[in-house]
């Protein structure tokens, strides 16, 4: 028999670097634990569809060297911290003072912050359903902490652009803690982006905590190059009456994979996730959701969609888990998918567990093609047949593109869409 | 301008259309009458271009050229429009974008320039006013949640925006109440012209005392059993279809 393959070794050398001890405790610990981790196969439940997209050579061990220097094109108007290879570039990050708000680089935390933070960080994750965010916490160089005071309000949104700058082979480790305090609001918007075109990875986590009443909206945008695998992981987990929302928003590659885990953990918290993937050619995108409704009095909302063109595949698991003395629950799941083409394949997984009797519970997946009649009313108009197609395609997931809440996101991505549709009904 | 000889058509092997013939001139109004499912729509959707029907024989001259050897697409830039019976609802396209985008890919075909969002959102709204439908129509994904008559209409809008050669009008008079009927009938009205032809298919003469037809035909058994003046649509509101020895309940089948 073939031995499971597991993480080589040469994933678990971090080079040291200039974090403060008790991360780099922590990330020493971390890696300990995974030696001789196996890595996800086709019988890894939740890798059943992915494992064979993950390709983790020798050469991804390496963890991307960053210069400090800040890649082309990142100009956003607007607060923004940009980070390079994992590393937080501060001439090239722009963001104010503001009372009650603190934004630090890892690198920057004194022992006793480290320490706070040390203890905090992965507690929003379920390592076993994101074993791959493990990597993460026995890698990372840097991160970005940010911390809001009990009612504070950052008046903007804030960009944390992701650069993986893939001149080399390696891997980069993005770290994002977030804690927001009692009644404080604040707006993210993650961008992943790629420079280079070597074979390269980002292992990404970002974690939310929320207190009673915070608002946390976040967007994550994945733009990553065609020779970059994306691993990411994004936890949040909410007290009394917080409210959290996603929009992610991805586009196909090599491999691309993330787990988003929700836990309404105090009466009255809610979320919303929203969710748009595109795919083409050979690539890849698989999403994996769980909502935890741990708490009573809890709502969650949850639709995405999925299309997928050529060859190209998709994949969607939600879960939807119910704790016994969640009562009077609500949570909605809508997945609806589009295939462009009949060499293209979508796994959709809707998988709830309900241990509470007093909930509402609505879950629905299709899987469908575009519609023939429509295509015709169009056509029937001078509308050419590819054009017709991508209108279609279009306003299978414009009402998610609409509620992106940051307009200069909303038109990155529509413009983004448009390209997509053009390269995919560009007639072979 | 058209010119249809024995057409056949087939859906699903069942042949519907059987040997249509049929000459229609720029700048005339012809009416098509018949029972139901004797091929009218099928004959509107064949000229179309629908890919459900199967033409088996007979050609289609649109200004000598063979109409049926173009795409829907290109069908339409030449000129032809139709009407449905049945519009279709495009829910997450708006409306405008879809108008905008049909006016320009006819524009495009045409080599003018592209109109662009501001210009067309004036003519358009000018013209929604047109055919009684206001406006904030426009925003609304394709025919979503219209109305049986507000769905004629947007087709009416389509029409005199497109400014079609050959404008066929499946039933756009059924189900409008009294004041829609008119709207639709000017809307019609406008669309005439000495370059133009209308082949409107109704069941009802009242849609004819507003637009008046030069040439009536019956459609019956996926053939065109009578032809005559206006004075034909007024007889068959008088004695139906079985004088003609058609059977009202007759099927293409
Ligand atoms: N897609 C289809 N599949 C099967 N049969 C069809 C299809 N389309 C039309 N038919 C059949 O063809 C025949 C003619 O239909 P058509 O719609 O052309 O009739 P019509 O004259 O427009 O009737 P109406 O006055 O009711 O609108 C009918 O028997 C109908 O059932
Ligand atoms: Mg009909």
């Amino acid at each position: 028999m073939i031995a499971a393959p597991t993480l080589s070794s040469a994933f678990l050398d971090a080079p040291g670097q200039s974090l403060p001890s008790p991360l780099l405790k922590l990330r020493e610990q971390r890696g300990k634990a995974l030696v001789d981790m196996p890595l996800p196969t086709r019988k890894t439940e939740n890798w059943k569809y992915s494992s064979r997209y993950l390709k983790l050579d020798e050469a991804l061990a390496k963890t991307l060297p960053s210069a400090g220097k800040s890649g082309p094109g990142l100009a956003v108007a607007g607060y923004h911290v940009v980070f390079h290879n994992g590393v937080m570039v501060p001439e090239a990050s722009d963001y104010p003072d503001i009372a009650g708000i603190e934004i630090k680089r890892f690198v920057d935390l004194d022992d006793d912050e480290a320490r706070e933070l040390a203890e905090r960080l992965d507690n929003t994750l379920d390592s076993k359903a994101a074993q791959m965010a493990r990597l993460n916490t026995a890698r990372f160089e840097d991160g970005l902490l940010i911390r809001l005071q009990a009612d504070a309000v950052l008046d903007q949104p804030l960009y944390i652009i992701c650069e993986t700058d893939a001149s080399s082979a390696g891997t980069a480790y993005p770290r994002i803690y977030v804690d927001a305090g009692r009644h404080s609001q604040i707006t993210l918007v993650e961008e992943h982006i790629t420079s280079g075109s070597e074979p390269a990875m980002t292992n990404t986590v970002t974690e939310f905590a929320l207190s009673e009443g915070a608002h946390v909206t976040s967007v994550r945008l994945s733009l990553d190059g065609d020779t970059v695998q994306h691993i990411g992981a994004t936890g949040a987990r909410l007290h009394a009456n917080a409210r959290f929302e996603n929009h992610t928003v991805g586009f196909g590659g090599p491999l691309r994979r993330h787990d988003l885990q929700v836990r309404l953990e105090g009466p009255g918290a809610e979320c919303r996730l929203n969710g748009v993937v595109v795919t083409q050619g050979k690539q890849h995108y698989d999403n994996h959701t769980t909502i935890e409704h741990v708490a009573p009095h809890c709502n969650s909302e949850e639709t995405y969609r999925n299309i997928a063109a050529d060859e190209s595949h998709a994949i969607f698991n939600g879960r939807i888990h119910i704790h016994p003395d969640a009562q009077k629950s609500n949570a909605n799941m809508s997945n609806k998918n589009l295939l462009l083409s009949t060499g293209a394949e979508i796994d959709t997984k809707p998988e709830l567990e309900i241990y509470a009797d007093d909930v509402k519970c609505a879950h629905g997946a299709t899987v469908g093609q575009l519609n023939d009649e429509s295509i015709f009313y169009l056509v029937s108009r001078g509308i050419g047949r590819q054009e017709a197609r991508a209108l279609l395609s279009m306003a299978f997931i414009n009402e998610l593109v609409e509620q992106i809440p940051v307009d200069s996101v909303k038109d990155t991505v529509q413009a983004r869409l448009n390209r997509f549709f053009d390269q995919t009904f560009d007639e072979a | 301008m058209l010119s249809i000889k024995n057409l056949h058509a087939t859906v699903e092997g069942e042949e519907i259309l059987k040997g249509i013939n049929l000459e229609i001139k720029a700048g005339e109004v012809h009416a098509i009458m018949g029972p139901n499912g004797s091929g009218k729509s099928t004959l509107s959707q064949v000229l179309a271009g629908n890919e459900t029907f199967t033409v088996t024989e007979g050609e289609v001259l649109l200004d000598g050229e063979n109409l049926l050897d173009l795409a829907t697409e290109e069908r339409a830039r030449e000129g032809i429009f139709l009407a449905f019976q049945y519009p279709v609802e495009i829910p997450g396209v708006s409306n405008m974008q879809f108008l905008r985008t049909a006016v320009n890919a006819q524009r495009h075909h045409r080599g003018e320039p592209e109109m662009n969002a501001a210009e067309f959102m004036k003519l358009a709204r000018e013209t929604s006013k047109q055919v009684d439908l206001d406006p904030s129509f426009l925003k609304r994904g394709v025919n979503e949640g219209f109305s049986g008559g507000e769905k004629k209409r947007n087709e009416i809008l389509q029409a005199l925006l497109l400014q079609p050669r050959l404008a066929i009008l499946d039933e756009t008079d059924s189900g409008l109440d009294i004041d829609a009927l008119k709207v639709v009938a000017d809307g019609v009205n406008a669309l005439k012209s000495k370059d133009r032809a209308i082949l409107m298919v109704t069941h009802y003469q009242r849609l004819l005392n507003h637009i008046v037809p030069d040439f009536v035909h019956v459609l019956a058994g996926g053939q065109i059993v009578k032809s005559g003046g206006r004075e034909l649509a007024l007889e068959l509101e008088d004695r139906g279809y079985s004088w003609l020895g058609v059977n009202e309940e007759t099927t293409a089948s």
